[in-house]
């Protein structure tokens, strides 16, 4: 299935829900829903590379830190992820990011990705998850 | 988990009875027409989900201002036995020592009347706000340190306050038992130049008045007087906070495997609090407790200067006095009385504020008499309250009360409303100025967007966990 995110209600926070045919595409995608709302859906260019790498107990455990880790970089470091190649490894994550360094497209902070309500489902059609937002 | 079963106990009181895997009832402090409303989202759940945790005692408590959190609910109060009980991050949440504090002053409101548009704007440039908003203070790693283990304590020495302000800080705005060395580079990275910041979401900076007395004694002990001019400021302990509760989120996951214990919810994730985890994550909080008391003093001292200079009187004249600060994201150690004898407990406060009653030593001298202040702000369009920690809340909510209004609408159907309507001028219409660093910011925190903050502080009074002493109206609000 084509990879794709939407928002969910959530009274404090934010939810969102994301899905894609494999966990690599889910991670970019999910990455993607969180640049919208830093940059409230800015047009971002590539013009810089990173690498990460990153521990995980387990693929809903790697969501979360991936998420972490991407809004890390943008409102730490001021790299906004445009893509990114990502491999599951045994212990975690590994992946080759591509990015802008535009930090003025920064509207808004996001605290973290919580654990709250995680769900992540491995189906016959792709890969689903359900992601809880601090803001 | 089964549709959960409600009691209704009185007008001001619900009982969770015990189901499932639950160790101990639930107890949410809600009126009737607020509970029709906290039973449409998950927070009740939440609370049920807080019982299961080892240790827990008495109950697992939520005040009227309750809401969906993550993990624990936005309100939630736990306390956990010394040998059986654990630590739980989700249980203080991302930002660590998130907190308020009210400052009172001589002036009054013919001194700003006319004038709140400039002084909006004197103290939205004086008070650093936003999206990785950074003050002036530069600080070297050793020097962050120092903060971390000093707290306000630290901002006083390099004369950011008064030794005075600290007499009236939670902890005395230094909480023992930091540990700057188990606290990530990547946290240190992102707090290193936060320092001083008020940073974005509901976090704010507000000038307002002393609009309504309740309790004189109480309100003249505070030093608030009618139509006296106030500041509030609402923040926390920033990029650092955030990135403790993450790292020690990942190890506490571990450590809940490793212990043994269920979680009906991986957020509420926690070790025994005498293992090697939860100590590690204590002395990590601890600096990010010690963060956010400094930041506050920091943020202080500027908005001191910038109404000094405005008004161009000193700071003395101006009398802009700390009242008190309270922390609303915390575990402590304190001593509680149960099942009729004293013991020490870690209550964890996620949401929810320090409330203890008259004589408890905790309580600042000069307020002992009177019971803590506890303050409460509302929305940005209405009113804030100071209310005062009664025995009640010693013996019901181990010495907790509400902190705030609560969320009534998410944040996209706020901003959805919000889209259509000229918020600031409907607020400057109300006589409220806002300056913001984020036009989205205000649209998400709408007055709307909040219950009436008077709803959620007439339930603790009623139930007794408080009394109100003073309603502060807002006149000049700065958002992130």
């Amino acid at each position: 299935m084509p990879s794709g995110h939407r928002s969910i209600d959530h009274t404090a926070d934010l939810a969102l829900e994301i899905w894609a045919d494999d966990l690599p595409a889910l991670l970019v995608e999910g990455a993607r829903a969180v640049l919208e709302i830093l940059t409230d859906h800015a047009t971002l260019t590539a013009v810089a590379e990173r690498t990460i790498e990153l521990d995980a107990i387990d693929d809903e455990d790697c969501l979360v830190r991936w998420l972490n880790e991407v809004m890390w970089l943008a409102l730490g470091e001021g790299f906004l992820l445009v893509d990114a190649d990502l491999e599951r490894t045994e212990v975690g994550l590994r992946g080759r990011l591509r990015g802008s360094l535009d930090a003025r497209a920064l509207v808004t902070e996001v605290k973290s990705a919580t654990y709250h309500d995680l769900a992540l489902v491995h189906g016959p059609t792709g890969v689903r998850a359900q992601v809880v937002l601090d803001v | 988990m089964t549709e959960l079963k409600f009691e209704r106990i009185d007008d001001y009181r619900v009982r969770i009875p015990q189901q499932g895997g639950m160790r101990v009832p639930g107890l949410i402090f809600a009126d009737e027409q607020m509970m029709q409303v906290i039973k449409n989202d998950k927070s009740p759940e939440q609370v049920a989900n807080v019982a299961h945790l080892p240790g827990i005692i008495g109950h697992s408590i939520a005040m009227p201002d309750m809401h969906w959190g993550y993990g624990f609910p936005i309100g939630g109060v736990a306390a956990f036995d010394e040998t059986d009980g654990v630590l739980s991050p989700g249980g203080v949440g991302y930002d660590i020592n998130c907190g308020v504090r009210l400052l009172r002053s001589d002036l009054r409101r013919e001194d700003v009347a006319g004038r709140l548009d400039e002084l909006s704007l004197a103290i939205y440039k004086s008070v650093p706000c936003g999206v990785g908003s950074r003050s002036e203070l530069r600080l070297t790693k050793s020097e962050l340190d120092d903060v971390l283990e000093g707290g306000a304590a630290w901002a006083v020495e390099q004369g950011l306050g008064t030794a005075d302000d600290l007499e009236v800080i939670e902890e005395g705005g230094r909480f023992a038992g930091a540990r700057p060395r188990d606290v990530s580079d990547r946290a240190k990275d992102r707090g290193r130049p936060q320092l001083g910041s008020l940073g974005s979401g509901n976090h704010f900076c507000e000038l307002g008045y002393v609009a309504e007395i309740y309790d004189h004694e109480a309100a003249a002990a505070f030093g608030l007087e009618q139509d006296a001019i106030t500041l509030l400021i609402h923040s926390g302990s920033r990029g650092l906070g955030h990135q403790i509760c993450d790292d020690a989120l990942h190890s506490m996951l571990k450590a809940s495997s490793k212990y043994g214990i269920a979680l009906p919810d991986r957020q509420l994730c926690a070790a025994p609090l005498a293992s090697p985890e939860a100590q590690k994550y204590f002395g990590q909080m601890a600096c990010a407790i010690n963060f956010a008391f400094a930041n506050r003093q920091a943020m202080t001292h500027f908005a001191r200067e910038a109404l000094a200079k405005f008004f161009g009187r000193t700071q003395d004249e101006l009398a802009l006095r700390l009242v008190y600060d309270v922390c609303h994201n915390i575990a402590k150690w304190e001593q509680h009385e149960v099942d009729g004898e004293q013991r020490r407990v870690c209550v964890h406060r996620k949401g929810a504020t320090r409330a203890f009653g008259p004589g408890h030593p905790d309580v600042p001298a000069r307020y002992r008499e009177l019971g803590q202040p506890v303050l409460v702000p509302g929305d940005m369009g209405r009113y804030s309250f100071v209310l005062a920690g009664t025995g009640g809340a010693m013996r019901e909510s181990f010495g907790s009360s509400c902190h705030g209004a609560g969320r009534r609408l998410s944040r996209v159907k706020a901003k959805k409303l919000a889209s259509t309507r000229p918020i600031f001028q409907e607020l400057r219409e109300r006589g409220v100025f806002v300056r913001a660093d984020s036009k989205a910011t205000v649209a998400e925190e709408i007055p709307d967007a909040y219950k009436d903050v008077a709803d959620v502080v007439d339930v603790v009074a009623g139930a007794g966990l408080a009394k109100k002493v003073a309603k502060l109206v807002p006149l000049a609000v700065v958002k992130g």
